[in-house]
């Protein structure tokens, strides 16, 4: 038997291969198992075997700890890597294309540019800068390059001039009426904001994508039960629920992040059932039938790639709604308090504002960039993945 | 006689038209009603009508795209030759039956190439996977192997290896459908339905497409289902021609027979628009009146009966064969309300002068192409008697005097089969009396 295989159509021998098993995972699948199973394990280690208070890398010395949110944020950051840039890499043609009309969005590519920096911030600040530490000497300091009247902070840590206490690049931001540093505790708000972007984004897109997908191809009385029980996720007072969580059970960032993202993905569910719909229509889903290939088959490698755009688009779009519902909650006070979201920030300066705004203002023009950024980032994916724009440019 | 690749026997599918609270079955669209042919390995079998005669859903349930509401699809590919029906009138090879195994195997010996090459490619996914998700699909796993393959093909099909990673919007509608070829052909299929595989193309890309496929088929020994409302294409490569109206066939056999001794008025009908390059040549052109009926409804006896330049007078009656359309027509339109008096007593003042009665029927008249007198007497004074109604404004009563006295035996009996030549056929009225069609060998 020859060792090289035949490698024309006419010679495959297919009664033996079509026996041979149809285990066949994909480079994503397989590296997202791989990174995934340390994870789960280090998971569960953490869970079992530590103590409540014993951070989770004290076995290797680290005085660090890994809290549940915090294993969920690397579970959707490995998604986000296998599933979305390593295919881009693997697809270079498309990722060309793509970029190319992008790019074409000025203030999209300095969004993404404003998104990155909070993104890498938030990955990395946490992990070379310490926490902000309480120093009550040194409340209030003015940010670099501004000056506030010498009695407002307790010592000023630059030169005084002329009786106004100057800023100093050792707090380019400030501090707060606790001496805390604004530029760190911005830093660690990051950390916050890109977890709630990454953990609603991946609960919403999960439930959205399946329970749409199912429904548009159960067709029938399922899907009327299953588009009724969206009419009732989307018609449900979130807020209320999460209030009545919250003096039940006291609430986290854990609790606000799980339950309103459960309860926003009737929206995306929506959507992708039409765009679904819309897209089983079409004559390569035929094709793809008629090639043997199972409903899974033809939902994952066709419908959802196919909707996967708009998809995009919506969770871009999302965001920004979470990221300000979080931040007023704490500034309503009722987030929790432990969490250095800037909307903590935010609230903690309010009672400062007259003489020390700068603890609000940073923060706020933080979030407030952010926030912009996210949807001119949304109006550009739309612009630049628009299948229907792209037919016209082809 | 050598078994046929592929024999469909009494093929119907209907689709349900549902209505009210409870989803009531009220009536069916009846696109493919009981169709019957065979092709044998390495022959090609055109399927020509009209849009919306059924050719499309034919297609579609001979491959169980969509499953038949009944009749048998036996293919007898894929190393399933020989088989003999079982005791209890079943064929083992009647894919309607398949279970999901023979289903997946199914599709490794029938494959099919679509209408529109910018909807069948997915536009996502670059060429060289779509024509490779089939391979997957089949237990290819070895990615390497895969890409080799398809790059042959690709190669094959007059493209070039490097096409592989490349995305359907960036070919022309025409390298659309060779790479549609090559993902039909991709599993080494016995049979290909093409379904109008150039109909979107320009006419010199259809030739190379056309000369292509006739290339493939020559070389791997492919049978070929095609489907076109375009006679000239059928012509030019089928080796045999199955007419369908309204989700029937009305006349099947050899292409050159059925070009030079079409039988089926309807046949002359579709022969006759094709255009002949001969300026000097008459133009024979049958005008086929009115719409193509619905299939939800379809008029009884010969279906064709509505349309037909052929249409039977009953026995007795011998009038201009111009006129007993025209009477028909006239009938037909009467009873739906049709006829306005109003418009055509408008229609004849906007000559001018004030409309005298026999203007407005003399105008009806010409309106259906029926001459001033009919040659029968009877015939004539039943027409006079519903003009004078009509003109009244008792349009029912005058469609009952002409629906009792005017009608065709074509409306009432539905034709069989007559055979005219070995291997050609055709359900027409005007043929009976000829031998009929013996049944077909499958049939017992």
């Amino acid at each position: 038997m020859a060792t090289e295989e035949s490698e024309r159509f006419d010679q495959v021998d297919w009664n033996d291969l079509s026996r041979s098993g149809r285990f066949d995972l994909s480079i994503n699948s397989l590296g997202m198992l791989l990174t995934t199973l340390p994870l789960a394990l280090l998971g569960v280690y953490d869970w079992q075997f530590t103590g409540r208070r014993t951070p989770t890398f004290e076995f290797i010395g680290l005085d660090r700890g890994l809290e549940t949110i915090d294993f969920f944020f690397i579970f959707t950051l490995l998604l986000a890597f296998w599933y979305l840039v390593v295919p881009l890499y693997q697809n270079p043609r498309m990722t060309r294309y793509y970029w190319k009309e992008f790019k074409r969005n000025r203030p999209a590519v300095v969004s993404l540019g404003w998104l990155a920096i909070v993104f890498v911030g938030g990955l990395f600040g946490p992990l070379i800068m310490d926490p902000p530490q309480q120093e009550l000497l040194i409340a209030y300091q003015p940010p670099v390059f501004t000056s506030v009247v010498d009695t407002t902070p307790a010592t000023c840590v630059g030169e005084v001039v002329s009786g106004q206490c100057q800023g100093t690049w050792q707090h380019p931001l400030g501090t707060t009426q606790g001496g805390k540093d604004v530029f760190t505790m911005i830093v660690y708000g990051m950390t916050i904001s890109m977890q709630i972007a990454f953990i609603t984004t991946t609960i919403v897109a999960v439930i959205g994508v399946t329970f749409g997908t199912l429904s548009a191809y159960a067709g029938g009385w399922v899907d009327e039960v299953m588009m009724r029980f969206v009419d009732i996720i989307l018609s449900f007072p979130t807020f209320l629920m999460f209030l009545l969580i919250l003096y039940i059970y006291g609430g986290g960032l854990g609790m606000f992040i799980v339950v309103f993202s459960l309860f926003a993905w009737g929206g995306m569910a929506r959507y992708v059932r039409s765009k679904s719909l819309s897209i089983s229509e079409e004559e390569f889903i035929k094709a793809s039938r008629i090639s043997g290939a199972s409903t899974y088959q033809v939902i994952r490698g066709h419908v959802v790639p196919n909707a996967a755009s708009s998809i995009i688009t919506n969770l871009t779009l999302l965001i920004p709604g979470f990221l300000l519902f979080e931040a007023q909650l704490a500034f309503l006070g009722i987030g929790d308090s432990a969490v250095p979201s800037w909307g903590q920030l935010i609230s903690a300066g309010r009672s400062d504002l007259s003489f020390a705004p700068w603890i609000v203002l940073a923060p706020g023009i933080v979030l407030f960039l952010t926030i912009l950024a996210f949807n001119f980032l949304g109006d550009a994916l739309l612009d630049a993945l628009n299948p229907e724009a792209e037919a016209e440019n082809a | 006689m050598t078994e046929p690749l592929l024999s469909v026997r009494d093929l119907k599918k209907h689709y349900p038209i549902r209505k009210g609270i409870f989803n009531r079955q009220v009536g069916a669209a009846r696109a493919v009603d009981g169709i019957s042919f065979d092709i044998a390995p390495g022959e090609t079998l055109g399927l020509v009508g009209e849009s919306g005669c059924g050719k499309s859903t034919a297609a579609s349930s001979v491959i169980h795209l969509e499953e038949p509401t009944s009749g048998e699809v036996i293919f007898n590919g894929n190393g399933r030759e020989g088989a003999t029906r079982d005791p209890d009138g079943t064929h083992p090879n009647d894919v309607t039956a398949f279970d999901d195994d023979e289903l997946m195997e199914f599709r490794r010996g029938a494959q099919m190439i679509f209408q529109d090459p910018s909807s069948s490619f997915d536009p996502r996914m670059s060429v060289g996977n779509a024509v490779g998700e089939l391979l997957k699909v089949h237990g290819m796993s070895d990615r390497h192997r895969r890409r080799a393959i398809v790059e042959d093909l690709l190669e094959r099909v007059g493209l070039s290896a490097n096409d592989f990673d490349r995305y359907p919007h960036e070919f022309s509608g025409g390298q659309k459908q060779r790479i549609a070829l090559a993902r039909a052909l991709v599993l080494n299929p016995d049979l290909i339905i093409a379904d109008e595989p150039v109909s979107a193309l320009d006419v010199s890309i259809q030739a190379e497409i056309l000369s292509l496929i006739d290339d493939f088929q020559e070389e791997f020994g492919l049978s070929l289902l095609f489907i076109s409302h375009d006679m000239s294409v059928i012509r030019q490569i089928c080796d045999r021609v199955a007419v369908m109206y309204l989700g029937e066939i009305v006349e099947i056999g050899p292409v050159e027979e059925i070009f030079t001794d079409p039988q089926h008025p309807y046949t002359e009908a579709l022969l006759s628009s094709i255009p002949t390059p001969d300026p000097r040549a008459s133009v024979g052109g049958i005008e086929l009146k009115g719409t193509v009926p619905s299939p939800t409804n379809p008029p009884s006896g010969c279906r064709f009966h509505t349309r037909c330049h052929k249409v039977i007078q009953p026995e007795g009656v011998e009038v201009d064969q111009d006129d007993w359309r025209g009477l028909l027509n006239f009938r037909d339109n009467v009873n739906a309300g049709e006829v306005d008096v109003e418009q055509v007593r408008e229609n004849v003042a906007a000559g001018g002068t004030d409309p005298t009665e026999s203007e407005v029927r003399a105008e009806i008249r010409r309106e259906f192409d029926i001459s001033e007198t009919v040659d029968d007497p009877d015939l004539e004074r039943t027409l006079s008697e519903a003009l004078d109604l009509l003109i009244e404004g008792e349009s029912e009563r005058a469609g009952t005097v002409l629906s009792d006295a005017i009608t065709t035996p074509c409306a009432q009996r539905q034709p069989d089969r007559t055979v005219h030549a070995p291997d050609h056929e055709s359900a027409c009225l005007r043929h009976e009396g000829r031998a009929a069609a013996e049944p077909s060998p499958a049939d017992d």
